[in-house]
């Protein structure tokens, strides 16, 4: 008897390999955020602080979400162009942003995924792999900033802000370096996020802890973290987490993202070993910090971000050094001066990711090594790689990469103050009044993190099932 | 010599410490505690269950004095612990029969 193949599992276009990976890399960065940011910033907050802490984290990530699905996405990385003012071509304005679609048709999840800015090889998997591997990153974004604002911004102006902040800033920025648009189209490069997500999340951090004010007195004056093992846990899953953010941005299972793994974990492990190297031997105590480390790792796996597959195992150990050394002095000298001096940015995101992405991207143009190949090229196609000062003498790429940092920081702070201001207008106010920061997450959510059953009597249902009987 | 005992806001602590550094006293114990006077608790949801919770965090704490510096201790704790608000605390002295140092074995006054 003759067997005819009646289905075959996917379309020829797809490669299962490559498709895999993606997916497994996008739930790895998933966990960066939940449960790893949740549980670091959860850990680094006093008590009082923690649920609200967790619970804006689930909600903002859950906020962008469905925001990126039903707009966003395509205004990022819609492969249409959106002409906005009426302009065309290759100016800036033609290429600032992606006409606001949804992605949610059975052709808008199941094509094959497309991009403005990746028209030379296509993608071996369906539009759904590319969206929640690229909403993953979105989604971890406002849970960077999250760390300056906490313990004091009113719950109900965080669920706005963050959806106005993915849709006017995030995606605006994503597409210009990352979907095709206009620094991308100059020859600026940001490998995973070292701008779009880092840089950014700094300077909205920083600029948004200004507008909402500091947190209380008291809880400054007594900042201290909860629970430094699950900051550990936290930080843990932040770190190995990584590897899907680097490993997944060549879009395919190969070398590169290979190289970019390896990478990412030799500037981090500088990274982290530059900071206790620093606090053992600068700082009046003289003592490796376990809080110091983790801010050094962080240093490592941010300033690695913007070159992972471009630089090699040399200048990634540099990276490593260099941002944590910056980041270092910063934290600890920069920070008395205005108006660093001035903000309470809560968990120093302006620090360890602002600028330490800044240098990380800035870093790009010096260290990117030509040998690295992202893409190989066939025939007389040149391969895809970037081309830093160091190996060939040329300012340009740096050129580039400093006109983007500059574009990063003044519109994303610019946009802050106005999304924010509206936030404001319709929320009557960005933070809780005094009486409810005093209390914390009892007064916000009717829940604490270690709730006691001696001192907890049920009443409503309990009550009322033994008043039947 | 007495024994204050005072049961108070937790964040008035630095208030009162700040205080009784000042006026000269040399130590005090301090316990995290649980309690409830007229102030009311709050209620705490746990998957749609409500719970009363009566108890609210305190700060209790304890210091040995002079019979004579026992007024003044009370009125300072009084002084920097009130808001004014219902649930500010209690403050009671007690009289203490004898106190040892440990370390050296002084008794009385000395040992204070």
């Amino acid at each position: 008897m003759q067997t005819v193949a009646a289905y075959i599992p996917y379309p020829h276009w797809l490669n299962s390999g490559d498709n895999t990976w993606q997916l497994v890399a996008a739930t790895l960065v998933g966990l960066m955020s939940l449960p790893g940011l949740a549980v670091l910033y959860g850990g680094l907050v006093q008590r009082k602080w923690v649920v609200n802490t967790m619970l804006m984290a689930f909600a903002g990530f859950s906020m962008v979400l469905i925001v990126w699905v039903l707009w966003a996405y395509n205004m990022g990385f819609s492969s249409q162009t959106f002409g906005l003012f009426g302009a065309h071509g290759t100016g800036f304005f033609n290429n600032l942003v992606g006409k606001p679609w949804p992605i949610t048709s059975h052709f808008g999840e199941q094509n094959q995924a497309t991009s403005l800015a990746q028209t030379d090889v296509p993608f071996h998997f369906p539009n759904a792999t590319l969206a929640y591997f690229q909403v993953v990153f979105a989604a971890i974004t406002p849970l960077l900033f999250l760390g300056s604002i906490l313990g004091r911004m009113k719950f109900k102006a965080w669920l706005l802000f963050v959806p106005l902040w993915i849709t006017f800033v995030y995606a605006v920025n994503a597409k210009l370096l990352w979907g095709g648009g206009f620094f991308a189209m100059k020859g600026a490069v940001d490998y995973s996020g070292g701008y779009v997500i880092h840089l950014a999340a700094g300077v909205t951090g920083f600029v948004l802890a200004w507008m909402v004010g500091p947190r209380l007195k008291r809880d400054r004056d007594h900042g201290v973290p909860h629970n430094l093992m699950l900051v550990a846990v936290g930080a843990g899953i932040l770190w190995l987490g990584w590897n899907g953010f680097h490993g997944g941005d060549p879009f395919y299972a190969g070398v590169d993202a290979a190289s970019a793994v390896l990478n990412t974990n030799l500037a981090t492990a500088a990274g982290l070993l530059t900071w206790m190297f620093w606090d053992m031997v600068g700082t009046r105590q003289r003592k490796p910090t376990f809080l110091g480390a983790i801010n050094g790792m962080i240093c490592g796996l941010v300033g690695i971000t913007p070159s992972a597959g471009w630089v090699d195992g040399y200048g990634a150990i540099l990276v490593g050094l260099i941002c944590s050394t910056i980041v270092w002095v910063a934290w600890n000298y920069l920070s008395r001066v205005r108006p660093f001096s001035k903000v309470d940015d809560a968990l120093g995101v302006v620090y360890t990711h602002g600028i330490a992405g800044l240098v990380g991207g800035l870093l790009v143009g010096f260290l990117a090594d030509p040998g690295m190949v992202e893409y190989i090229g066939v025939g007389k196609t040149p391969s895809v790689v970037v081309n830093g000062l160091f190996y060939t003498g040329s300012w340009h790429q740096e050129w580039e990469q400093f006109l983007a940092a500059v574009w990063i920081i003044c519109f994303t702070a610019a946009m802050t103050v106005i999304l924010a201001t509206i936030t404001k207008l319709v929320c009557r106010g960005l933070r809780e009044k005094d009486a409810v920061l005093e209390i914390g997450d009892v007064a916000i959510h009717d829940e604490e993190v270690y709730p006691q059953e001696t001192f907890a009597e049920r009443v409503s249902a309990m009550t009322s099932l033994v008043d039947r009987e | 010599m007495k024994l204050v005992v005072a049961v108070l806001k937790p964040f008035k602590l630095d208030d009162v410490k700040e205080v009784l550094k000042n006026m000269g006293v040399h130590g005090m114990t301090l316990t995290e505690a649980q309690g409830f006077g007229r102030q009311r608790g709050h209620t705490e949801v746990y998957r749609g269950a409500e719970y009363e919770v009566d108890f609210v965090p305190k700060i209790r704490i304890e210091i040995a004095v002079d019979d004579e510096q026992a007024d003044e201790v009370v009125d300072a704790i009084v002084g920097s612990a009130a808001t004014g608000k219902i649930g500010d605390g209690k403050v009671w002295v007690l009289p203490i029969e004898t106190i040892v140092r440990v370390r050296t074995g002084e008794r009385g006054t000395d040992a204070l």
